[in-house]
């Protein structure tokens, strides 16, 4: 169990020191707290009440750039090993590849909410120098619901990274993720409306594809709704856990059977 | 003891056998030379001694196990023929990285790091990241590495290449250290001379079939032959007068 601790936390280690040496996790920090934190101070138009939209607009960037970069990180996990071969000294050490493959999500997970815990301190300043309230009980739970779309967005990343290139893998995660975001909710209406075989497709989706929209409190946190309870986040979190613990099952049958 | 035995082992990808019936041993602290033109199949052999891919038929064992399971493969130190390792590392922070995939203890890890960073002279560019090593410290990195969790059995592909004369003497005085410690070697090599100098026996291979395994010693006893002669009649080469 020991020994199993140690290579994990190497391979974890690994992801994030290759991300902070190759500056990609930095760029993205920068620029995304020199949108956000301006913010904190625009008016638009001299109207003094818009403070909501300014909200809206903030986290909006923040799950567009928290998606990014989980998808950019996950993406790359393991390409640049199979081009650059270090997968060859790597595999040749007493590793399984089970530990390998969880080894290296762990490590982007934690490169990515690392990253997202950045943009939730930087909205929450946005907030507070606004409108005067600093972190309320509900940003947390949007925070730790983000996590969970970060735990599902990395795996779909790490088992796409397995038989996608980097670039295409992007584009078809991203077009998961933000439909999943935008229609998710609207499926069983869609699937209702439908004739068969389109009806099929839909309901396919809705019963394999992600449930993003599980994790978006975005309009609670914006209209300062009252939180949902600990019960449905817990659900809602053990959803996330599930479902990236499939796409990892799912990955490690793949890099079994993947050529070295 | 055997430390490597492998069994009438085959491999074909598609069409194209890569190894055919291949059947050899390695005992405890022997240094074996691993010779070929390429494509006789050398670097398949060694994949699969390091458990990367299962062979068609035969058994490969390494220290009486399975390579493709991981605790086999913690008796075995493996040097590639290329330095494929990250670049935005330094050598120290590489070391660490595998340490820790060998499940060794940080204290433990900084200890030999140290010493074999010391004995593969990069102490002066311990601090400097991969990216800006010459290929023959890419070697040197590559050789400490491999030696980190201290394996019984150390497959070397291709070990000398990009060395330049001074680190090849070193390389060469290493791995004799290796074996006195009673390390077994086995390394896949082009450089004939090389091999006459450090190995005990040579295995010749040609289009995925052994040709010729012996005692270097026998070789370099007879004032007719040499192991180039050797290796160039095995593989239906001119041999001069």
């Amino acid at each position: 169990m020991k020994i199993l601790f140690r290579q994990l936390s190497a391979l974890a280690g690994l992801s994030v020191l290759e991300l902070y040496r190759r500056k990609d996790l930095i760029v993205v920090l920068v620029f995304s707290l020199v949108i956000l934190l301006p913010l904190a101070f625009f008016t638009p138009f001299g109207v003094s009440g818009a403070s909501r939209y300014m909200n809206e607009l903030a986290l909006l960037l923040v799950w567009l750039f928290s998606a990014v970069i989980g998808l950019g990180v996950s993406s790359r996990l393991f390409p640049p090993e199979f081009e650059s071969r270090t997968l060859y000294p790597l595999l040749a050490k007493p590793v399984g590849r089970g530990p390998l493959l969880v080894g290296k999500y762990l490590g982007a997970l934690a490169a990515s909410v690392s990253a997202l815990a950045v943009f939730y301190v930087a909205y929450g300043l946005l907030v507070g120098i606004r409108q005067g309230v600093w972190f309320p009980a509900i940003f947390f739970q949007a925070f730790v619901l983000h996590t969970g779309f970060m735990v599902v967005v990395t795996a779909l990343g790490l088992l796409g990274s397995l038989v996608l290139t980097p670039a295409a893998n992007l584009t078809m995660c991203g077009l998961l993720v933000a439909g999943m975001l935008l229609f998710g909710q609207r499926l069983p209406a869609l699937i209702a409306a439908q004739p068969a075989p389109g009806k099929w497709v839909l309901a396919a989706i809705h019963w394999v594809g992600p449930h993003l929209e599980f994790f978006d409190l975005r309009q609670r946190v914006i209209h300062d709704w009252p939180r949902v309870s600990w019960g449905v986040c817990v659900a809602v979190s053990a959803y996330a856990l599930c479902y990236a613990a499939a796409c990892l099952t799912l990955a490690g049958c793949v890099f079994r059977r993947k050529k070295i | 003891m055997d430390v490597v035995r492998l069994e009438d082992v085959s491999k074909s990808f598609g069409a194209v056998r890569a190894v055919n019936g291949l059947s050899l041993t390695v005992r405890q602290g022997e240094i074996l030379g691993f010779l070929g033109t390429n494509g006789a199949g050398k670097t398949t052999t060694i994949k699969m001694l390091l458990g990367f891919f299962r062979p068609d038929a035969g058994r490969v064992s390494v220290v009486g196990q399975d390579p493709g399971e991981p605790a086999a493969r913690r008796t075995i130190g493996y040097m590639p023929e290329t330095a494929y390792y990250y670049p935005y590392l330094n050598v120290r922070e590489l070391l660490a990285f595998y340490g820790g995939l060998c499940g060794m203890a940080k204290p433990d890890i900084r200890k030999r790091s140290e010493e074999l960073i010391a004995r593969v002279g990069l102490s002066e560019a311990g601090g400097r990241l991969l990216r800006h090593y010459s290929k023959g410290m890419m070697q040197r990195a590559g050789i400490a590495q491999a030696l980190l969790h201290d394996p019984d059995l150390l497959i070397l592909d291709e070990p000398f290449t990009g060395l330049d004369p001074l680190a090849r003497i070193q390389f060469r005085d290493l791995i004799i250290d290796l074996r006195r410690q009673g390390k077994t070697i086995f390394f896949s090599s082009h450089e004939l001379s090389e091999a006459e100098l450090i190995c005990d026996r040579v295995a010749i291979m040609k289009q995925g079939s052994l040709v010729w395994c012996g005692a270097v010693r026998e070789v370099a006893g007879d004032g007719q032959q040499n192991l180039e002669r050797i290796f160039l009649k095995m593989l239906g080469g001119e041999v001069a007068p």
